[in-house]
């Protein structure tokens, strides 16, 4: 069961002669269809249905006030683009950044503890999820106290004169970057845990009787073998970090505004519904290129593991 | 707006498309055996457009019965406070005294952090669609409630049902330029934005705008989020009277706070206290009660400050108003009614630390001050009782028409969106 081909889905039923097969596979299809129906539905009504909805309001104008009718106005993607490109690159960036980290951080972690976790495998894996435990915002806001200018990490260190007065972390990207990595970890940890946990060992020792060292063991078979947990990983973390608006609220300043920020104030303080709307696609459209540029580099026959 | 024909013909386009749409999607779901009754024709519609959220005011409304149930939203340490019970509750003498007295069951949040936020979260998509807020009491600032009656947002106010109002409040707080004849509001307490330091942080003196520029505090600068107070100190900075400021100035004082941009630490609302009393603040706007409350127990090493700028300042009051369609609005005229007592004024005042618009307040904390000597000083702080020369260099804000509001609030946006 080590690698499961990427043909048609097993099928269902093995119960039934296959002297029936086209009754058979009539039935599947309707047990298929009903399986996927739950999912189905809910993507139809609470993504497909205010996407498109969405899209509709992207073009239109007026005002808060007066109210917003549709006119068909294209050009607000024009305008979208040149005025918060600082945003969305940056947005980008923070996230491709966190990605790496997460990636380099999480995958040893995730090695070690399918690897050579043992019996403590399950108390590890609950550490990894435990600060899920400690809502989202507050985890976040104890990083504001902890980076503060004159904090517990910060204080010490500036009345020792090791750092000066006027260093600081918060309000820099810095501090963005390591609040965002510290969030999504789990998020990376936990895909790259189930490809690694799943490899079946004799392959390595299949290597080692083809004299292959540690290194090479590792090179050709593992980490080939655990592709599907890095690749699912980084969609984990890349796509939600590129749309994160807490953490350059709260570690961040103006110069560290993401698009997130600028859809957040758009919509619930400007109450510039397509403004909000384009920017919304914008961020879609630059996670999809993205995503699929990589998927094109790792191949997509690894998607499916 | 008028709509044009074309407008129109595409309207129906749209409509048909997505009528179309709809049914060949509802085919496809009873494929699978699910209906989709749920999508209506109404929504359809809805989305091809978004309702403006002005609406007729409604004017003066029978009030119902007392409810004996209260929803007030306020801004923090606004209100005496001794600390919350184990529910999390504000526990003060004034929710306790009105709960008393008057039987209604007050739930009295600290909800408020900066007027746009509020307005975004709390009130427009709610009061916009004809569904009630949360709220029975909302305390707004100035131009915040000139916004909020121009949309049709706040019931009118009862004048006979508040005795202690009519009588109390003092005469300048009276036919305020934001609610002419006090028609939907009255105030909370009455301040000044001026600047906010630590002494010990900044190694000088404070007393200009332009520190507020100062390279040399890089990093350690803090603006507010609000366009007004913010745009205003660049007016006042630039000798400019902000109540006629005009487009162009309001131009070029965004390419002013750009260039401030990468000095500041940030763009607060009330949030801003916290930021200064930790210390990674050295020098923000700031809200004059805020920062003499905080010198009270500011830490050993901090020398915490407040100065209206020589260039001047902005004045506001926060006032109660009790938004369109409110579930107590009796009760809400209750609370209006019993926080105008000068006892109950004094409790507030000697908290908050910020102006009381209720007559004889002034006097009973000097009383107060006797044998208490921080009394004493609040009683006869030039700043929290502004004197006519105080008054004389503090200005108010510009009444922005609908489509001025607009084009301002894109030219900060550019400013506080980095």
């Amino acid at each position: 069961m080590a690698v499961v081909s990427p043909t048609a889905p097993a099928p269902l039923g093995d119960a039934t002669p296959p002297t029936r097969h086209t009754v058979r596979s009539k039935r599947t299809k309707w047990v298929v269809l009903g399986l996927l129906a739950p999912a189905l539905l809910w993507l139809l009504l609470f993504w497909l249905w205010p996407t498109i909805q969405m899209f509709f309001v992207s073009l239109q104008t007026g005002s808060f006030e007066e109210g917003y009718t549709f006119t068909g106005n294209f050009a607000i993607y024009g305008q979208v683009i040149s005025e918060y490109s600082t945003q969305l690159i940056r947005s980008v960036t923070y996230a491709f950044i966190v990605t790496v980290g997460c990636l380099l951080i999480g995958y040893p972690l995730a090695y070690a503890i399918a690897f050579k976790g043992g019996r403590w495998k399950n108390a590890l894996l609950f550490m990894v999820i435990l600060p899920f435990f400690v809502s989202y915002v507050i985890r976040t806001l104890s990083w504001k106290f902890i980076l503060a200018d004159n904090g517990i990490l910060l204080g010490p260190l500036k009345e020792l004169g090791i750092i000066p007065e006027k260093f600081r972390v918060l309000a820099t990207p810095i501090a963005v970057i390591a609040g965002l990595m510290y969030n999504f970890l789990p998020f990376m940890v936990l895909p790259l845990y189930v490809a690694l946990e799943k490899i079946d060992h004799s392959l390595l020792e299949a290597a080692g009787d083809l004299y292959s060292n540690k290194r090479t063991g590792f090179a050709k078979v593992t980490f080939p073998l655990s592709l599907p947990g890095v690749f699912a990983g980084s969609l984990l973390t890349f796509i939600p970090v590129a749309g994160d608006f807490v953490n350059a609220q709260l570690l961040g300043s103006v110069n560290t505004t993401m698009l997130g920020n600028v859809i957040q104030r758009q919509m619930l303080v400007n109450n510039d519904y397509p403004t909000g709307s384009a920017i919304s696609f914008l961020l879609m459209a630059a996670i999809l290129v993205g995503v699929l540029i990589y998927a094109k580099v790792l191949g997509t026959e690894e998607l499916t593991g | 707006m008028s709509r044009s024909r074309e407008e129109d013909l595409i309207q129906q386009a749209l409509l048909r498309g997505m009528t179309q749409r709809r049914l060949s999607r509802r085919d496809m779901l009873k494929y699978a055996g699910i209906g989709a009754g749920s999508i209506s024709l109404a929504s359809v519609l809805a989305a091809c457009g978004v309702e403006g959220a002005k609406k007729e005011e409604l004017g003066l409304q029978p009030l119902p019965a007392q409810a004996g149930e209260l929803s007030v939203a306020n801004w923090p340490l606004y209100i005496d406070k001794n600390g919350r019970d184990e529910d999390g509750n504000i526990v003060s003498g004034t929710l306790d005294g009105f709960a008393k007295s008057t039987g209604i069951n007050i739930n009295y949040k600290e909800s408020i952090n900066d007027n746009e936020e509020f307005f975004g979260t709390q009130l427009r998509s709610q009061l916009g669609s004809d569904t009630p807020s949360d709220w029975d009491i909302i305390v707004m600032t100035d131009w915040m409630i000139a916004k909020l009656i121009r949309l049709g947002f706040l019931e009118q106010l009862h004048q006979d049902k508040l005795p202690n109002v009519t009588a109390n409040v003092d005469d300048k707080f009276k036919d305020p330029w934001f609610d002419p004849g006090n028609v939907h509001s009255y105030p909370w307490a009455a301040g000044l934005t001026g600047i906010g330091y630590d002494r010990n942080k900044t190694g000088r003196d404070i007393t200009s705008i332009n520190d507020l520029f100062d390279p040399e505090f890089n990093g350690h600068i803090g603006m507010f989020a609000e366009m007004r107070d913010t745009m205003n100190f660049v007016f006042l900075k630039n000798g400019i009277d902000p109540v006629t400021a005009t487009v162009e100035e309001a131009e070029a004082a965004q390419k002013e706070l750009i260039e401030q941009r990468p000095l500041v630490r940030g763009y607060y609302g009330n949030d801003y206290t916290d930021q200064l009393a930790s210390g990674n603040l050295w020098l923000t706007m700031a809200w004059s009660g805020d920062i003499f409350a905080l010198a009270l127990d500011q830490a050993d090493d901090q020398d915490l400050r407040w100065i209206l700028p020589k260039e001047g300042g902005n004045r506001w009051s926060d006032n109660m108003a009790i938004p369109r369609l409110a579930n107590h609005p009796t009760d809400a005229h209750e609370w209006m009614n019993y926080v105008y007592q000068p006892e109950v004024g004094t409790d507030i005042t000697e908290w908050v630390w910020y102006e009381s618009p209720v007559k004889g307040v002034q006097e009973l904390i000097a009383a107060d001050g006797k044998d208490k000597p921080n009394m004493a000083k609040l009683a006869s702080d030039p700043f929290v009782w502004p004197s006519e020369e105080v008054l004389a260099n503090a200005y108010s804000y510009k009444n922005l028409s609908a489509e001025e509001e607009e084009v301002w609030q894109d030219l900060f946006d550019s400013v506080i969106l980095g």
